[in-house]
Protein backbone atom coordinates (compact mmCIF):
# COMPACT_ATOMS: atom_id res chain seq x y z
CA UNK A 1 0.00 0.00 0.00
CA UNK A 2 1.37 3.31 -1.01
CA UNK A 3 1.09 6.17 1.41
CA UNK A 4 1.37 9.85 0.98
CA UNK A 5 2.72 11.62 3.99
CA UNK A 6 2.99 15.02 2.39
CA UNK A 7 -0.37 16.12 3.75
CA UNK A 8 0.39 14.87 7.22
CA UNK A 9 3.75 16.57 7.26
CA UNK A 10 2.58 19.92 5.86
CA UNK A 11 -0.35 19.98 8.27
CA UNK A 12 1.95 19.20 11.16
CA UNK A 13 4.17 22.07 10.07
CA UNK A 14 1.17 24.39 9.94
CA UNK A 15 0.17 23.38 13.42
CA UNK A 16 3.71 24.01 14.56
CA UNK A 17 3.58 27.51 13.05
CA UNK A 18 0.28 28.01 14.84
CA UNK A 19 1.85 27.14 18.17
CA UNK A 20 4.76 29.49 17.54
CA UNK A 21 2.47 32.34 16.48
CA UNK A 22 0.31 31.85 19.54
CA UNK A 23 3.33 32.08 21.78
CA UNK A 24 4.55 35.23 20.04
CA UNK A 25 1.07 36.71 20.05
CA UNK A 26 0.64 36.30 23.78
CA UNK A 27 4.04 37.78 24.45
CA UNK A 28 3.46 40.74 22.18
CA UNK A 29 0.13 41.24 23.90
CA UNK A 30 1.71 41.58 27.31
CA UNK A 31 4.44 43.77 25.89
CA UNK A 32 1.62 46.00 24.67
CA UNK A 33 2.71 45.91 21.02
CA UNK A 34 -0.86 45.65 19.89
CA UNK A 35 -0.06 46.09 16.21
CA UNK A 36 1.99 42.92 16.27
CA UNK A 37 -0.80 41.11 18.08
CA UNK A 38 -3.12 41.87 15.19
CA UNK A 39 -0.49 40.71 12.73
CA UNK A 40 -0.12 37.34 14.45
CA UNK A 41 -3.86 37.00 14.72
CA UNK A 42 -4.20 37.47 10.98
CA UNK A 43 -1.47 34.91 10.32
CA UNK A 44 -3.22 32.39 12.52
CA UNK A 45 -6.58 33.01 10.91
CA UNK A 46 -5.08 32.56 7.45
CA UNK A 47 -3.33 29.36 8.48
CA UNK A 48 -6.65 27.68 9.16
CA UNK A 49 -8.08 27.83 5.62
CA UNK A 50 -4.65 26.92 4.29
CA UNK A 51 -4.71 23.80 6.47
CA UNK A 52 -8.20 23.03 5.27
CA UNK A 53 -7.25 23.35 1.62
CA UNK A 54 -4.27 21.07 2.13
CA UNK A 55 -6.51 18.55 3.81
CA UNK A 56 -8.96 18.60 0.93
CA UNK A 57 -6.20 18.09 -1.57
CA UNK A 58 -4.47 15.36 0.34
CA UNK A 59 -7.24 13.30 1.76
CA UNK A 60 -7.51 10.95 -1.20
CA UNK A 61 -3.85 10.59 -1.85
CA UNK A 62 -2.23 7.26 -1.23
CA UNK A 63 -3.72 4.30 0.52
CA UNK A 64 -6.47 3.72 -1.98
CA UNK A 65 -6.48 1.24 -4.81
CA UNK A 66 -8.28 3.74 -6.95
CA UNK A 67 -5.05 5.72 -7.02
CA UNK A 68 -6.90 8.97 -6.68
CA UNK B 1 -19.80 -5.93 -4.32
CA UNK B 2 -21.24 -2.91 -5.95
CA UNK B 3 -24.53 -4.72 -6.23
CA UNK B 4 -24.84 -5.15 -2.50
CA UNK B 5 -26.31 -2.57 -0.30
CA UNK B 6 -23.41 -0.29 -0.17
CA UNK B 7 -23.10 1.87 2.90
CA UNK B 8 -19.68 3.04 1.92
CA UNK B 9 -19.35 6.22 -0.01
CA UNK B 10 -18.03 5.51 -3.48
CA UNK B 11 -14.99 7.63 -2.93
CA UNK B 12 -14.11 5.61 0.15
CA UNK B 13 -14.74 2.27 -1.53
CA UNK B 14 -11.28 0.86 -1.68
CA UNK B 15 -9.58 -2.24 -0.38
CA UNK B 16 -9.39 -1.01 3.16
CA UNK B 17 -12.72 0.63 3.68
CA UNK B 18 -14.18 -2.38 5.45
CA UNK B 19 -11.48 -2.68 8.05
CA UNK B 20 -13.53 -1.42 10.89
CA UNK B 21 -13.03 -3.91 13.63
CA UNK B 22 -11.86 -2.77 17.04
CA UNK B 23 -11.54 0.78 15.84
CA UNK B 24 -8.55 -0.07 13.75
CA UNK B 25 -9.24 2.84 11.53
CA UNK B 26 -10.35 5.28 14.20
CA UNK B 27 -7.21 7.29 13.68
CA UNK B 28 -5.93 6.62 10.24
CA UNK B 29 -3.99 9.04 8.12
CA UNK B 30 -7.09 10.91 7.07
CA UNK B 31 -8.48 11.09 10.58
CA UNK B 32 -5.17 12.37 11.80
CA UNK B 33 -5.13 15.09 9.18
CA UNK B 34 -8.65 16.04 10.20
CA UNK B 35 -7.48 16.42 13.77
CA UNK B 36 -4.63 18.64 12.67
CA UNK B 37 -6.96 20.86 10.67
CA UNK B 38 -9.32 21.03 13.63
CA UNK B 39 -6.49 22.03 15.89
CA UNK B 40 -5.48 24.78 13.46
CA UNK B 41 -9.08 25.97 13.61
CA UNK B 42 -9.02 26.04 17.39
CA UNK B 43 -5.85 28.09 17.28
CA UNK B 44 -7.37 30.53 14.82
CA UNK B 45 -10.46 31.02 16.96
CA UNK B 46 -8.51 31.34 20.17
CA UNK B 47 -6.44 34.16 18.70
CA UNK B 48 -9.58 36.24 18.19
CA UNK B 49 -10.13 37.53 21.74
CA UNK B 50 -6.51 38.68 22.00
CA UNK B 51 -6.86 40.41 18.67
CA UNK B 52 -10.07 42.19 19.61
CA UNK B 53 -8.59 43.52 22.82
CA UNK B 54 -5.51 44.61 20.90
CA UNK B 55 -7.65 46.37 18.30
CA UNK B 56 -9.57 48.14 21.03
CA UNK B 57 -6.36 49.30 22.64
CA UNK B 58 -5.07 50.52 19.31
CA UNK B 59 -8.19 52.56 18.69
CA UNK B 60 -7.75 54.06 22.11
CA UNK B 61 -11.04 52.77 23.45
CA UNK B 62 -9.40 51.16 26.43
CA UNK B 63 -7.23 54.16 27.10
CA UNK B 64 -9.16 55.33 30.08
CA UNK B 65 -7.50 57.47 32.62
CA UNK B 66 -7.71 55.90 36.01
CA UNK B 67 -8.39 58.13 38.94
CA UNK B 68 -5.58 58.70 41.36
CA UNK B 69 -5.61 56.14 44.07
CA UNK B 70 -4.37 56.72 47.57
CA UNK B 71 -2.09 53.89 48.60
CA UNK B 72 -0.97 54.79 52.11
CA UNK B 73 0.14 57.55 54.38
CA UNK B 74 3.85 58.13 54.28
CA UNK B 75 4.18 57.83 58.03
CA UNK B 76 2.79 54.29 57.93
CA UNK B 77 5.46 53.02 55.57
CA UNK B 78 8.94 52.79 57.01
CA UNK B 79 11.93 53.07 54.71
CA UNK B 80 12.56 49.64 53.22
CA UNK B 81 9.03 48.45 53.79
CA UNK B 82 6.36 47.61 51.29
CA UNK B 83 2.60 47.91 51.08
CA UNK B 84 0.28 45.93 48.90
CA UNK B 85 -2.53 47.63 47.09
CA UNK B 86 -4.69 47.25 44.02
CA UNK B 87 -4.39 49.40 40.95
CA UNK B 88 -5.86 50.29 38.49
CA UNK B 89 -8.69 47.84 39.17
CA UNK B 90 -9.59 45.68 42.13
CA UNK B 91 -8.07 42.69 40.41
CA UNK B 92 -4.64 44.09 39.68
CA UNK B 93 -2.58 43.59 42.76
CA UNK B 94 0.39 45.84 43.15
CA UNK B 95 3.11 46.59 45.61
CA UNK B 96 4.55 49.88 46.82
CA UNK B 97 8.10 49.94 48.15
CA UNK B 98 9.69 52.77 50.03
CA UNK B 99 13.35 52.77 49.10
CA UNK B 100 14.43 55.99 50.70
CA UNK B 101 13.19 58.97 52.59
CA UNK B 102 11.48 60.32 49.49
CA UNK B 103 11.89 57.46 47.14
CA UNK B 104 8.89 55.33 46.31
CA UNK B 105 8.46 52.75 43.59
CA UNK B 106 5.41 50.72 42.75
CA UNK B 107 4.83 47.80 40.43
CA UNK B 108 1.98 45.62 39.44
CA UNK B 109 3.15 42.53 41.20
CA UNK B 110 1.66 39.77 39.08
CA UNK B 111 4.78 37.91 38.02
CA UNK B 112 5.44 38.22 34.31
CA UNK B 113 6.08 34.50 34.15
CA UNK B 114 2.84 32.93 35.36
CA UNK B 115 1.26 35.69 37.39
CA UNK B 116 2.11 34.63 40.91
CA UNK B 117 2.28 37.55 43.31
CA UNK B 118 5.77 38.96 43.56
CA UNK B 119 6.75 40.32 46.95
CA UNK B 120 9.47 42.50 48.35
CA UNK B 121 12.21 40.83 50.36
CA UNK B 122 13.74 43.50 52.52
CA UNK B 123 16.99 41.81 53.50
CA UNK B 124 17.77 40.80 49.94
CA UNK B 125 16.68 44.17 48.53
CA UNK B 126 14.98 42.29 45.75
CA UNK B 127 11.52 41.45 44.56
CA UNK B 128 11.03 37.71 44.58
CA UNK B 129 8.41 35.50 43.03
CA UNK B 130 7.72 32.48 45.23
CA UNK B 131 6.54 30.23 42.43
CA UNK B 132 9.70 29.63 40.44
CA UNK B 133 12.11 31.98 42.16
CA UNK B 134 11.92 34.74 39.63
CA UNK B 135 13.61 37.89 40.81
CA UNK B 136 13.11 41.48 39.79
CA UNK B 137 15.23 44.57 40.17
CA UNK B 138 13.49 46.92 42.50
CA UNK B 139 14.69 50.08 40.76
CA UNK B 140 13.42 49.24 37.30
CA UNK B 141 11.20 46.20 37.60
CA UNK B 142 13.43 44.34 35.17
CA UNK B 143 13.78 40.61 35.71
CA UNK B 144 17.16 39.62 37.09
CA UNK B 145 16.82 35.89 37.68
CA UNK B 146 14.53 32.98 37.05
CA UNK B 147 12.01 32.39 34.30
CA UNK B 148 10.45 35.86 33.86
CA UNK B 149 11.57 37.74 30.75
CA UNK B 150 9.41 40.84 30.86
CA UNK B 151 9.76 43.67 33.36
CA UNK B 152 6.99 44.26 35.87
CA UNK B 153 4.70 47.09 34.78
CA UNK B 154 5.62 50.14 36.77
CA UNK B 155 3.06 52.31 38.46
CA UNK B 156 3.82 55.98 38.60
CA UNK B 157 3.38 57.29 42.11
CA UNK B 158 3.47 60.73 43.63
CA UNK B 159 3.42 62.02 47.15
CA UNK B 160 0.98 64.67 48.19
CA UNK B 161 0.03 65.93 51.61
CA UNK B 162 1.74 63.15 53.47
CA UNK B 163 0.26 60.36 51.40
CA UNK B 164 1.34 58.31 48.44
CA UNK B 165 -0.88 58.17 45.39
CA UNK B 166 -0.84 55.89 42.38
CA UNK B 167 -1.21 58.03 39.28
CA UNK B 168 -1.08 55.69 36.31
CA UNK B 169 0.50 52.56 34.92
CA UNK B 170 3.56 53.17 32.83
CA UNK B 171 3.48 51.80 29.32
CA UNK B 172 6.30 49.74 27.95
CA UNK B 173 8.41 51.57 25.46
CA UNK B 174 7.76 49.83 22.17
S1 LIG C 1 5.32 32.70 38.23
FE1 LIG C 1 6.89 33.99 38.94
S2 LIG C 1 8.65 32.85 38.40
FE2 LIG C 1 7.07 31.58 37.65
Amino acid sequence: MKRSYIGVITLAIILFLDIICMQLLVHQFFYENYGNVLLYMIIMIILFPVAFIIYKKEKHKGGGASGK
Amino acid sequence: MAEKKNTVRVEDDNYTHNIDRNNERALDRRGFMKTLVGAAGVFAVSSLPWGTIAAKELMGLADKEYPEHKIADIKDVKVGDSVEFHYPSEHDSAVLIRLGENEFVAYQNACTHLRCPVYWVKDQQEMVCPCHHGKFDVKTGAPTAGPPRRPLPEIIVKTKQGSVFAVRVKRYEA
